[in-house]
């Protein structure tokens, strides 16, 4: 029984993966806090031990070929313990998706709209994902294509237009980072932007050749690291450990754009790449969570359920952070942690397979 | 009050664009699960526009992995 009629082909979900990680770019920004001039460093330690992670997905989709998460899990654990497992997971696409709409509506609310309420904007950017998600999920995958060319040409361009302003002493001294810190930023980098892929597991079923998956994930999340890597370089060089205490380092260095007094203000470019990168992400976890829950209960459509999810998103992203330093504090305290466990699960779950010699 | 009539008239838009088709094609099991997870997002949103003090889900996960399995950075 297929949940989703749409099927999406290798290259559109390449474009995915990548549009999905740049969703990430904020979390960036907060390990600057942790890491200073050194990010571009993390950043790369993190895509390289997310590499190995990513490959785990892979392999556990290609062993149950035509399942999802949800169902994987109920093969490998049981009728009982599977559902738990399951149910976590939801709560955990759930939560992630309330999180990154309170950046949404943080970005908004900070640098465009100082007096409208963050709720107005939450539900009104919702509204926009929901009509996504109950259109499917090759709706979302082609619009990613565009969206990902557009963020792609806006990050090269505003890396040349800032060549002049950037000084390569700001990345000076090299290696002075404590070992805490390294481990603590790699394990923010792993965690947060790359690994979170393991949402796709719910999205991998529907690619249409199962075997040119493994390719396009991987360059997939590579496309994503290297403009990430891109945009860390241009902040640190062009503003320094300053980038430290900037809520969205990326718009105060675009800021700085001045092409003879013609070219100015483009950091409203990046507030709409950044909010592209956003969508793409919101709907990818929004789309994992609603399937998850039509798969659990085993509904013939996913498509009534997509509202009353929203709402509960909605509301978890207001009630979750009151100030953006919770988020913050979150998100280099404990949230590595916690999306580790559901990040590494899917090891455990491959090797429970392996010893069961599951699929039989 | 205001807010609390809008959020209404939401829910009942989401009611009525959701439930008729589902009646008419007897989807049973849909519906029910359906109207589990509207009125929990009905009573949350509820409880937001009236200013109940809800405790954020953010402090039971810190909670569990900063007090209990002592898994934090700070």
């Amino acid at each position: 029984m297929r949940l989703e009629r749409g099927i999406i082909s290798s290259s559109q979900l390449t474009f995915l993966v990548a549009g999905y990680v740049q969703g990430s770019v904020m979390v960036v920004a907060i390990t600057n806090i942790i890491t200073k001039q050194y990010t571009w460093l993390v950043v790369l330690s993190g895509l390289a031990a997310s590499i190995p992670l990513a490959m785990v997905y892979i392999a556990l989709a290609r062993k149950f070929p035509g399942k999802d998460l949800i169902q994987i899990n109920r093969i490998v654990y049981g009728p009982y313990l599977g559902k738990l497992v399951s149910a976590l997971y939801i709560w955990f696409f759930c939560s992630i998706a309330g999180f990154m709409l309170t950046y949404v509506g943080e970005i908004i609310k900070y640098y465009m709209m100082p007096e409208t309420p963050k709720y107005a904007i939450c539900i009104l950017f919702a509204c926009i994902c929901a009509w996504t998600v109950r259109n499917g999920i090759e709706v979302l995958a082609r619009t990613s294509v565009i969206f990902v060319m557009i963020i792609i040409f806006v990050i090269l361009i505003t890396f040349f237009l800032l060549l002049k302003d950037m000084q390569l002493t700001n990345f000076l001294p090299f290696f002075d980072l404590s070992l805490k810190d390294f481990i603590q930023g790699t394990h923010v980098m792993l965690t947060l932007p790359f690994s979170e892929i393991v949402v796709f597991l719910m999205v991998m079923p529907y690619v249409n050749k199962g075997v040119e998956a493994k390719k396009s994930v991987i360059l997939g999340l590579i496309i994503g690291g290297v403009s990430i890597l891109i945009d860390t370089v241009r902040n640190t060089a062009v503003l320094g450990v300053t980038s430290t205490i900037m809520v969205s380092p990326s718009i105060e260095s675009v800021r700085l754009i001045d092409l003879a007094e013609i070219i100015t203000r483009l950091e409203m470019l990046v507030i709409t790449l950044l909010l592209i990168a956003m969508f793409i992400k919101v709907s990818v976890m929004y789309y994992g969570s609603v399937l998850g829950i039509a798969r659990l209960f085993n509904l013939r459509s996913y498509r009534p359920l997509v509202l009353p999810i929203g709402s509960i998103i909605v509301s978890l992203s207001i009630l979750s952070f009151t100030y953006l330093a919770q988020n913050v504090g979150f998100a280099t305290g404990t949230g590595p942690f916690f999306t580790l466990t559901f990040e590494f699960s899917p090891v455990i779950t491959l090797l429970i397979a392996k010893i069961r010699k599951l699929p039989k | 009050m205001a807010v609390i009539f809008l959020l209404t008239i939401a829910f009942v838009a989401i009611g009525l664009f959701e439930i008729p088709a589902l009646v008419r094609n007897k989807h049973w099991r849909e519906l029910a699960v359906f109207s589990v997870f509207f009125v929990l997002a009905f009573i949350l949103a509820l409880l937001q526009a009236a200013d109940v003090k809800i405790p954020s889900p953010v402090k039971g996960m810190e909670y569990l992995f900063k007090d209990i399995l002592k898994l934090s950075y700070y």
